[in-house]
Formats: C-alpha cells, sequence, structure tokens
C-alpha cells in the first residue's frame, strides 16, 4: 500500500483529470449525437463555471441544510474512495488503498452513493427533488443487488476479495470473455449511480432536474462535479474488474487503465446520451424480472468455470 | 497512548453520541441515518480489530439496511417527507426502565467476560477461514438467520402490497373522514 502522503493527491489528481475527461467527452457527444443540453450548467466549461459561482443563492422552505450542502461533498468522497481502491498496477500493494477485501468495499461505496443521491434529493424538502430520491432509491437498491451477483462472479476465478488479485486472475483471459453478462449488467449500475441515461432516476428532465431542482447555483456545480467524478471511480473500477485493469502488452500498466477506463467512460456517456428511459414501474419490473436472473445467470456461469 | 488508542476512542465516541442523536433528532429519515453513522463507527473500530471483511460488510450491509428502513418507515408511518418533526420516542417510562435493564446488564456481561486477547500476526489470512467457519460449523445459525430474514421481508411486501390473490386488498374500504361532518352524513 502506498503511504497516505502519496495515495492521496495521486487520487485527487486522476480523479480531477479523469473528470475533465469526462466534461469533454460529454460536450463531445452533446455535439456528435445531436441531443440539445437540458441546462447549460450541466456543460462544464469555465465560462459556465463563473456564472454559476456568480449565480444568486435560493433556498427552500425549512430545508435540511447541513444535508443539503454535504451531500455533493458525500458523494465526491465515495467517487474518490472508489478510485483509490483501483489498483495501478499489477502487483500486490499496487493500488493507492490495496485492502484485503477491496471489491467489498466497492460495495459499501455503491450502497453509500444511493444515500448522498436520496439525501441530496430529501433534504431541500421540497416536492420533485423528494420524487426523484425515493425514485431513485428503489431503482437504485435494485440495480446493486444486480452488481453484487455480478462483482461476486468476478471475484470466484481469482478466489480473493482482493482487486489486485482479481487483476492477477484475468492475465489469460479477461472477464469480458470469460462471464459475457458480467460488464454489461455492471454497466448498468454504472448508469445509475452516475446519474446518466436510461437509469437517471434521480435528476431527470421530467422531474425538472429531480434532486437538483432546488439547488442553488453553487451546490448544482458542486453536484454535478461529483458526478462526474463517479463516473471516473465507475469507469476505473469496471476496466479493473472485467477488462483486466493494467494488463496489456508493451504499454505500461497506468497508460493501459487509463485506455481503458477512458473507453468504458465514453461507452457510458453514448449510452447515457442514446438510450431511453421507461417509465420508473416498467424499470422496475425489468431489473427484477430479467436482469436479475440474468445477473444469477452470469454467477452460474462464473461458478461452473472457476469448479472446472 | 497510541494513535490507534486515539483513533479507537475517537471512533467510539462517535458511535455513542450519533446513537444517542437517534432518539433525540425530530424526523425518522435522520435517525437512520444518524444510526447508520454509528453503525459506520463500530465498523471501523472492526476494521482496527483486523476483521478486514466484517468490518467493511458491516458498513455495506448497514448502508443498504438503513436506507430500506427509513424509506419504510416514512411508507408504514404517513409521515410523507420524514422532514415534519415528530417525536422520536414514547412509552418513556418503560423505554427509561428497559434502557437502563439493558444497560445494566450487558455491562456486567462485558466487564464479567474473560476476553480472548490474542493479537494476529500482521497479514494473517482473516477472510477464508471466516468463510469456512459461516458455511461449515456455523451453518446452521447462519441460515436460520438468513431464511427468518427473507421471510420477514417477503410477509411485509405481501401485507403492504395493495395486489393479492383475492383482488385489490382495499376494495371496499372507505377513507377514514377528515371533516365530522362527513361522517354523520350516510
Amino acid at each position: 500500500m502506498m503511504g497516505p502522503l502519496t495515495a492521496l493527491p495521486l487520487t485527487l489528481c486522476v480523479l480531477f483529470a479523469g473528470m475533465i475527461l469526462v466534461g469533454v467527452l460529454d460536450a463531445l457527444a452533446w455535439r456528435l449525437l445531436g441531443r440539445v443540453p437540458i441546462d447549460d450548467d450541466d456543460r462544464l466549461t469555465l465560462g459556465g463555471l463563473r456564472a454559476v459561482i456568480r449565480r444568486q443563492s435560493i433556498s427552500t422552505e425549512r430545508p435540511d441544510l447541513a444535508a443539503w450542502r454535504l451531500a455533493p461533498a458525500l458523494y465526491f468522497g465515495l467517487a474518490a474512495a472508489g478510485l483509490a481502491l483501483v489498483p495501478v498496477a499489477v502487483a500486490v500493494g499496487r493500488a493507492p488503498v490495496d485492502v484485503e477485501a477491496g471489491i467489498v468495499v466497492w460495495g459499501a461505496v455503491e450502497a453509500l452513493t444511493v444515500i448522498a443521491v436520496f439525501l441530496h434529493g430529501w433534504s431541500s424538502n421540497a416536492l420533485l427533488p423528494l420524487m426523484g430520491a425515493y425514485r431513485f432509491v428503489a431503482i437504485g437498491l435494485s440495480i446493486m443487488l444486480v452488481s453484487m451477483f455480478v462483482l461476486i462472479g468476478a471475484a470466484l476465478p481469482a478466489g480473493s476479495l482482493r482487486l489486485t488479485a482479481i487483476v492477477e486472475s484475468q492475465r489469460e483471459l479477461w472477464n469480458l470473455v470469460r462471464q459475457p453478462l458480467g460488464l454489461p449488467l455492471f454497466l448498468l449500475l454504472g448508469l445509475a449511480i452516475t446519474l446518466r441515461g436510461p437509469l437517471d432516476y434521480a435528476d431527470a428532465p421530467d422531474l425538472a432536474g429531480g434532486t437538483s431542482a432546488e439547488d442553488n447555483a453553487q451546490l448544482r456545480l458542486a453536484w454535478q462535479l461529483a458526478r462526474a467524478a463517479m463516473l471516473v471511480a465507475f469507469a476505473a473500477m469496471a476496466a479493473t474488474v472485467f477488462l483486466g485493469g493494467p494488463l496489456g502488452p508493451v504499454l505500461p500498466g497506468p497508460v493501459w487503465l487509463a485506455l481503458k477506463a477512458g473507453l468504458v467512460a465514453a461507452v457510458l456517456v453514448v449510452l447515457g446520451h442514446l438510450l431511453a428511459r421507461p417509465d420508473a414501474s416498467r424499470m422496475m419490473t425489468f431489473i427484477w424480472v430479467v436482469l436479475l436472473p440474468l445477473s444469477f445467470l452470469d454467477l452460474a456461469i462464473a461458478g461452473l468455470e472457476a469448479l472446472r | 497512548m497510541s494513535w490507534a488508542d486515539g483513533v479507537f476512542w475517537l471512533l467510539a465516541a462517535v458511535a455513542l453520541l450519533t446513537g444517542w442523536r437517534v432518539f433525540r433528532t425530530d424526523s425518522m429519515v435522520r435517525a437512520s441515518f444518524l444510526l447508520l453513522a454509528s453503525f459506520i463507527a463500530v465498523g471501523a473500530m472492526m476494521l482496527m480489530l483486523g476483521a478486514a471483511y466484517l468490518g467493511f460488510a458491516t458498513i455495506f450491509m448497514m448502508a443498504v439496511e438503513m436506507m430500506v428502513m427509513a424509506l419504510f418507515m416514512v411508507m408504514f408511518m404517513m409521515n410523507p417527507a420524514g422532514l415534519n418533526p415528530m417525536v422520536m420516542v414514547h412509552q418513556h417510562g418503560l423505554a427509561i426502565v428497559a434502557g437502563l435493564v439493558t444497560f445494566a446488564g450487558l455491562s456486567a456481561f462485558a466487564l464479567s467476560l474473560d476476553l480472548p486477547d490474542r493479537p494476529l500476526p500482521g497479514g494473517a489470512e482473516v477472510i477464508a477461514p471466516l468463510g469456512r467457519e459461516l458455511l461449515g460449523p456455523s451453518m446452521l445459525v447462519f441460515e436460520s438467520a438468513g431464511v427468518t430474514l427473507l421471510a420477514t421481508m417477503l410477509c411485509v411486501v405481501i401485507l403492504s402490497s395493495r395486489s393479492g390473490r383475492f383482488g385489490p386488498s382495499d376494495l371496499g374500504s372507505v377513507p377514514p373522514a377528515v371533516d365530522p361532518a362527513i361522517e354523520e352524513d350516510p
């Protein structure tokens, strides 16, 4: 494990670099896919930032101010914690925070993210944010269940919950090929916890911004930055668990990891722009009736493979 | 006092303080998340004891559990937002007696117990032995707890769902009268 003096700046620098990349990807997707942004605040441009910081601050009647202001910080902190778990090279101890139960810690990050989003919507004490919050919890907890089975499946060939061991187990064959259902199901979780496209039940335009509807400009900016940070953490985690992380020929490990994570982030951004969002109850049925059985199947495939 | 002692006492203080605030706050959602903060501090203490899996699993499970609990409490308690102020305690006399008895009992138990003192060597394997224990000698306890919990959850969902085998559960029910004048009129 790296010392805290190396791990913290490294994680934050990578996170910020990744957030810039996410902003660029989002802007590109808007331009190329011909979608008009719902709100210009969502774009991470410098001019936009200046305008946002200058804007007047508003509030609602009797909000829970502490929770409201801290929710973006919690969201961002969870993204940083998730990213810190990712091994940058193949060897034990080559992650900023290398823990024995790394994949379980990522599970805790997912679970606490649902709470951060819920608190963000609940604390403003207003109708639309509250609806977004409740809706998101229902969908978020269900899709999280799917991701848990998928992650257990990914840990099976490694015989360990340690992320470096999971990377090591993909030296011969990536989990993407060994467990073909894994990455697609995990990407859906990514769409949910980064509040994107078909699984954005928290901040969707049909609720006029959902949990962000009553945010003042500064809070909204903080929330959008945290959302980008979570996409970076998720992309790095998906690349580690399913695409072999830093494994690859010729180029050094961290470069491979960055390339793979960038690819996952691009796929998520494009999916978020292209897929339609169904009604929440319909999505709920789809998750429990189709996706959850698929995750069981994924686990069964992984189990049979591990027994062989 | 080493830094580990300092961290332990800090976590203990957080666990106790947030645990106390659970009963002093005025909203079920806040109460749930304060309880979660308390459990996270306990989970961190378990990590300090070298229980790598159990510590993180406590944090992870409690996050999901408290979220579900907050949601269900708000659903069943008819306080739609959870931000409406309400008193979180009831049956004061009984609660005080039960609390004192439990505290005294648990304290006596903890003080009289001969706690194990076997520091693990650094880098010892702890997760695999835990798995073998849970799915080996402790299988019966582990599985009965799991199945009981599952049955409870299913029952709650079945009892609270509107549609059932015999049609909508609220068929023929009348909403409570808000205006007393409506009740008198047949």
